[in-house]
């Protein structure tokens, strides 16, 4: 017990400052979700209105919740809820991977189970120190929702649904842990299941069937098989049903004690998935530093290159079908135009409204390729190539580079996606030179995210890569939810996203191409001459 | 003979810690010169600025004549290099990593490194498909020795390279040594296993605090200290007797033995009185590189520690 108590310990001290920031983000979003209801959608007759769209138009619900009823506690819970449930995932499916395979992987479980602590007592440590972070957070939501006026017994509902999705998901993270050989790859296995249970979930509720008067939805039984359609059909302000949550219970006993018996099953540092060999020489091909850049981004790359055709394709899938709506439906009109900037018809709207989410995607690709620089550099192998033959500044050029070359090929096939999905809900012309046009204003944007933690990898090492990914999810919130939570158009374009170049009926609409290119440059530049100047840094 | 390897009043601070404070070292051409000191004497230090991975705070160092921050690329196509500790890349295996440092050194393709891969790879007996993430430190130790020594190079700078090592495969690396030494390489081996460095080096440089305390070779280095000498204590051969021995210092009697220390190059002066005490179970022990090493470390309270001085 004593072990456990300084294993907990230990863990909360290391984890204190990324669970703070994992929690914080969470209180944002709880706390933006009111204000934001109320000065956009605030009479009832507006959310009736949307709602009515939405089942219209189900492919919206892949990114929102259950719709249960029009009124306000209902719209935030509608909006909000399935964000909050991934975040509180996201959060423990890492924790529960960074104190078990990823200490494995690095030796220090070796170091701690060779104590007292034994082989079990740092797993029992992981899963109670989950569930904890769990319970804060769902405390933290609870909290904010009360505070903002919610009735307490949804509150505490949604509360509960974020606790035992993040139960249902340190679960996961514990038995892909015992599963594969890397923390890169027990990771990678549970995020795909997070995302994939989310996409299920909401593709379960948009095949459900709408109530007569368009304001509530009945998930269909693909929803049950997500925890996400658990937590969102407990229906929280409307029918308040605690018991869809007693399926999150038994998942998370089910996930801990499978993780227990596998573990028990196990050597440590051995894996039920094995670890693949490589190759005994190189290919020919692999003899540059830019080749060595390309092979450490391909995996990552190509995720982003799939999540952005997917995006593509549902842009014009959905603006097609949306045109057809909205022209009934002034409340949705101004709102699609509020979120795009322009006073432009509804499916160009809705175009630019997911090309920002692509240029989001791009500047993503291109922030974690120039970021790999400064792993690189920590880890020690920029120490391997620079005693072979490489400038520094060819080391972070490399880098640039290929960011930069991530990106396009992300909008690249985002506009492809486009045009496929144009081609195949009837040719519409306009509508693929539209998604070409605001496709291509979101490339320099994203290129000055990879110019910008280039510099940050240059002038501030240390905080480089926590400073780079704040400033892609500061631009990408104001972006994205700036016009929908009533942010002043200012504010809203000084977010790169928001002021690529955007498709207008004649034309073309530059907007503030000209400094973004500037600054770039400017940026790239700038990084590029302190690097030659700058020695590594551990 | 060129120097390969100069620093002049080299000095590195991190913030208040001065890592090299003055340190001067010169390598000559051809020379396998050993760079001694324990952890944190600043030899890592000294090898990142020589390959042009850190800045000196103030003083010079050269590579071939030129500056290594400046020419870095340009000098490492000349030589080769093992880092203190070696990370590789995870997902790449220890084959592709070995190929890929050669050719990012420049080195072409070719049957003759094809042959030395091979011949590396089997003496050092390393499994090149394993990725990089599943080697053991003694394993990534190989790795980068092997990139190291296929590739011919006029300059080996080495980092503490048999860390991690098993007996076997630090025979196997002094026979690599051997090898590129007698291809005329120049060789800077850090380390603070000193009976490596007593066989393989010529020359000997000790780092203490950031400074160069001693250098030279080890038959110099030795010359200006003491030999012991000690001998069963006898009815003739007594303490009293050992003090009339020429050059005789720090006579001392312990446990049947009697010991004194004489200068190692007043020792064949030393030998005909001994004669005439008709000492037994004579011991002549020339200090060795250890003893020289604790001497600039002052470890004053270590055993036999008084009689040098």
């Amino acid at each position: 017990m004593r072990t456990i108590g300084l294993l907990l310990r230990q863990r909360a001290r290391r984890d204190a400052v990324s669970l703070a920031v994992w929690l914080a983000g969470l209180a944002a979003l709880a706390v933006a979700g009111y204000p934001g209801v109320r000065s956009s959608y605030g009479d009832e007759q507006e959310r009736v209105a949307l709602l009515g769209t939405v089942m219209a138009n189900p492919v919206v619900l892949l990114f929102r919740g259950l719709p249960s009823g029009a009124g306000e506690a209902q719209m935030v819970a509608f909006l909000l809820l399935p964000w909050l449930l991934l975040l509180v995932a996201l959060m423990c499916s890492f924790l529960a991977v960074r104190h078990t395979r990823g200490d494995e992987e690095d030796g220090r479980l070796e170091l701690v189970s060779a104590t007292a602590a034994g082989r079990t007592a740092p797993l029992v440590a992981t899963a109670l120190h989950g569930v904890g972070a769990s319970i804060v957070a769902g405390a933290v939501v609870a909290v904010i929702f009360v505070a903002s006026g919610a009735p307490p017994v949804g509150a505490a509902l949604i509360a509960a649904g974020c606790t035992l999705a993040g139960t249902v998901f340190l679960g996961v993270g514990l038995v892909s842990a015992e599963l594969m050989p890397t923390s890169r790859a027990a990771n990678a296995l549970a995020v795909w299941l997070v995302v994939g249970t989310f996409a299920l979930a909401g593709t379960g509720n948009a095949l459900g069937t709408p109530s007569a008067d368009l304001t509530r939805m009945t998930s269909s039984a693909l929803a049950w098989f997500s925890p996400f359609g658990w937590a969102e059909n407990t229906r929280p302000f409307d029918t308040d049903d605690a018991w869809p949550l007693a399926a999150s219970v038994l998942a998370t006993l089910v996930l801990l004690g499978g993780a227990a018996l596998l573990h028990a099953r196990r050597d440590l540092g051995a894996s039920f998935v094995p670890p693949r060999t490589g190759r005994a020489a190189a290919r020919p091909g692999f003899a540059t530093h830019l080749a060595l850049t390309v092979r450490q981004s391909r995996a990552a790359g190509i995720g982003w290159i799939v999540a952005g055709l997917l995006v593509g394709i549902l842009s014009t899938s959905l603006a097609g079908v949306a045109s057809r709506i909205g022209e009934g439906n002034p409340a949705v009109t101004s709102l699609l135009q509020a979120l795009s900037g322009t006073s432009a018809d509804l499916s160009r709207g809705l175009i630019v409204v997911f090309f920002v989410m692509l240029g989001i995607f791009a500047a993503c690709a291109a922030t974690q390729t120039v970021l790999r620089a400064r792993q690189d550099e920590t880890q020690g192998t920029a120490e391997l190539v620079l005693g072979g033959g490489l400038t520094r500044t060819r080391w972070l050029a490399d880098h640039v580079v290929v960011a930069a070359a991530c990106a396009v090929l992300t909008i690249a096939a985002g506009i492809a996606g486009a045009a496929a999905g144009a081609l195949s809900g009837g040719t519409d012309a306009d509508l693929i030179r539209a998604a070409a046009v605001a496709g291509a204003g979101q490339i320099v944007p994203a290129c000055l995210f990879a110019a910008w933690a280039a510099v940050l990898v240059v002038a501030l090492p240390r905080t480089a890569i926590a400073l780079a990914w704040a400033l892609v999810a500061i631009a990408a919130v104001i972006a994205l939810f700036g016009p929908l939570f009533g942010l002043s158009t200012a504010v809203v374009n000084a977010s790169p996203f928001a002021s690529g170049p955007v498709p207008t009926g004649e034309g073309v609409d530059p907007r503030g191409i000209v400094p973004l290119l500037v600054v770039a440059a400017v940026g790239v530049a700038a990084a590029l001459g302190g690097m030659h100047r700058r020695e590594l840094v551990a | 003979m060129t120097a390969v390897i100069r620093t002049d009043a080299l000095t590195k601070h991190y913030g208040r810690v001065h890592a090299l404070d003055g340190l001067d070292l010169v390598v000559e051409a051809g020379q396998v010169h050993g760079f001694l000191g324990p952890n944190g004497a600043g030899k890592s230090t000294t090898i990142r600025i020589l390959l042009g991975l850190a800045r000196p705070t103030s003083g010079t160092a050269t590579v071939f004549g030129s500056d290594p921050w400046t020419d870095a690329a340009r000098l490492h196509r000349r030589l080769a290099s093992v880092p203190g500790d070696v990370s590789l890349w995870p997902n790449i295996s220890g084959g592709e990593a070995i190929d890929l440092v050669y050719r990012m050194r420049g080195g072409g393709t070719g049957p003759a490194y094809d042959t030395a891969r091979r011949r590396l790879c089997d003496a050092f007996q390393l499994d090149t498909r394993t990725k990089g993430r599943a080697y053991s430190k003694g394993n990534r130790q190989k790795v980068a020795l092997i990139a190291a020594f296929a590739v011919p190079a006029e300059l080996y700078v080495l980092d503490e390279p048999t860390s991690g090592l098993d007996p076997l495969m630090e025979v196997v690396f002094r026979q690599e040594v051997a090898r590129v030494r007698d291809a005329g390489a120049t060789v800077l081996l850090s380390s603070h296993i000193l009976s490596e460095v007593e066989l393989l080096c010529d020359r000997v440089s000790i780092v203490r605090a950031g400074r160069i305390v001693d250098t030279g070779s080890l038959a110099e280095m030795r010359h200006l200290t003491r030999t012991e000498v000690s001998f069963a204590a006898s009815a003739r051969a007594t303490s009293a007797a050992a003090a009339t021995v020429p050059g005789a210092e720090g006579v001392r009697e312990d446990e049947g033995r009697i010991s004194l220390t004489l200068a190692s190059d007043a020792v064949a002066v030393a030998l005909p009185r001994l004669a005439e005490l008709g000492v037994e179970g004579l011991r002549v022990a020339p200090p060795s590189l250890e003893e020289l090493f604790l001497r600039h470390y002052g470890a004053s309270d270590a055993p036999g520690e008084g009689t040098r001085r």
